[in-house]
């Protein structure tokens, strides 16, 4: 393999394990190398961005679309994004007003839009589960489970109403659900954190320090 | 001080040692804990294996760099999966990130498949961005929303893939992987109810609860649950990588936390009725 690879390939190694250490060194104390380390990520994450977005869509848009194929309706929405940069201007500030209006009635718009079928519907349609499955008793109490945990968290966000009698007991069946859930979600979390430790220990002792092959 | 005083407000940095401590041994000196494959991965796995030989897989890369050790593994092992089945393979993605994580998923995984070619079987065209806009001009005009050029800056009219994928209706099924917002919302929105095509997904692990009631309405066929699921999915295409060598130091792991969970929570009942 040509040295010139394999030296490039080392140093690559060694800087983003020299990286790896200086981040984690914040679970000892807050310290030099872990603000360097830091802000060189967040740096090099914001230009990677910048650049990706002009190379991929700013780029050929202008050059490709409006220059090129001649689309000059393009114009348009170009400017109407570039007005977002006239609040650093006082006395032009309210020129991105509209580009902000365009972007929150769009938004709105397409929210509206999308989410009430497959967010809303499709999942209400999905509770709508018999109650009685002959011959699968697992698969029954799994749909009074679910059937009883929706209602029951549905009504805990009734506020209107006193927490008694059949409300109150739906809010104690949601309260408990939702307690289940989150702490699912945060075993979740957890799991996913080890995940990413693990990942970068494999390569910690894989890449740089070849304490095992691969 | 007592030892359950201690134990309920032990130093974190002593946790930090511990977990550092286990992970390095069991990485080392794995113990073989078996891993067996749960059903919402069996699905994933049946869903693309159900494609016939020269149908187009859309492949989606929402995740970035920070979430490679659970998503990378995921992708390469699916792109063994697709290749082996003479499928092919489109790979964009909502996230800055998107191209630069199908093009290292690529240049490990066309080592092993010499006779697949960029542009005939694989494109990467990259992030393109407008999240759940641009899944939606893509199912009309997907060269006009993709700006007609990939990853690498070629254009489509270069790469004969292209060629068959004029809309999304042109591909048989979507695999995402996901890690965040835009991601598999955006894609069941705007795509997969719409067309009703088959979406599988791979997710971090923190982002699988959101996605489990999309599974149960049948909007997902089959998750890949955070590395678990990369190395079941490893496994399941006889393909072991980096998920199933973690997946002893993440069962570690665990098990260390419960451990640490339990002895934090004794260390309370034992001090309040110290108290008491």
């Amino acid at each position: 393999m040509d040295k010139a690879f394999v030296a490039g390939s080392v140093l690559q190694n060694w800087i983003v394990a020299l990286l790896t250490l200086a981040i984690l060194s914040v679970l000892y104390k807050e310290n030099p190398f872990y603000r360097f380390a830091e802000h060189l990520f967040v740096g090099t994450s914001v230009g990677y961005t910048v650049m990706t977005n002009w190379y991929t869509y700013g780029k050929p848009t202008i050059m490709k679309s409006i220059i090129t194929e001649g689309k000059w309706t393009y114009v348009i929405p170009v400017v109407l994004g570039l007005l977002i940069y006239t609040r650093y201007i006082k006395n032009i500030a309210w020129l991105s007003r509209y580009c902000l209006s365009f972007i929150i009635g769009y938004g709105s718009a397409y929210v509206l839009r999308s989410d009430p079928r497959s967010l809303v519907l499709t999942q209400a349609i999905a509770t709508f589960k018999p109650l009685w499955v002959a011959g699968d008793f697992l698969k029954t109490v799994s749909n009074w489970v679910l059937v009883l945990g929706v209602a029951g968290t549905l009504t805990y966000f009734f506020f209107t109403t006193k927490r008694s009698g059949i409300v109150g007991a739906g809010a104690t069946i949601g309260k408990w659900v939702m307690m289940v859930a989150f702490g699912s979600a945060f075993g979740n979390t957890v799991m996913a954190r080890v995940s990413l430790f693990v990942g970068r220990m494999q390569f910690l002792l894989t890449k740089w320090l070849h304490v095992i092959p691969g | 001080m007592s030892f359950w005083h201690t134990a309920q407000n032990l130093d974190r940095r002593i946790i930090y040692v511990v977990l550092f401590l286990v992970v390095t041994y069991v990485l080392i000196k794995p113990i073989g804990l078996p891993i067996v494959v749960n059903r919402e991965t069996q699905r994933a796995y049946d869903a693309v294996d159900k494609l016939a030989a020269g149908s187009i897989l859309f492949v989606s890369a929402d995740y970035g760099s920070s979430s490679i050790p659970e998503m990378l593994p995921a992708e390469k092992a699916v792109l063994r999966h697709v290749f082996r089945k003479g499928l092919k393979v489109i790979a964009g993605g909502m996230w800055n990130e998107a191209g630069a994580m199908h093009d290292l998923a690529w240049q490990e995984v066309s080592k092993d498949f010499p006779d697949k070619k960029y542009g005939v079987d694989f494109v990467n065209v990259g992030y393109k961005p407008g999240a759940g806009v641009l899944l939606e001009r893509m199912i009309s005009d997907a060269h006009q929303a993709l700006l007609g050029i990939d990853f690498y800056s070629k254009n489509f009219s270069d790469l004969p893939l292209m060629g068959e994928f004029k809309t999304m209706k042109d591909a048989k099924m979507v695999f995402a992987f996901t890690s965040g917002d835009p991601g598999e919302k955006e894609w069941v929105k705007m795509v997969t109810d719409p067309l009703r095509m088959p979406f599988a997904t791979a997710a971090t692990a923190v982002a699988v609860p959101g996605q489990m009631p999309l599974l149960q309405s049948g909007q997902i066929i089959g998750i890949l649950k955070g590395m678990g699921g990369a190395a079941e999915y490893e496994l399941l295409v006889k393909s072991p990588g980096s998920a199933i060598a973690g997946m002893d130091a993440q069962s570690a792991t665990h098990i260390l936390m419960v451990l640490f969970i339990v002895l934090g929570n004794l260390g309370y009942l034992m001090t309040r009725k110290q108290t008491t």
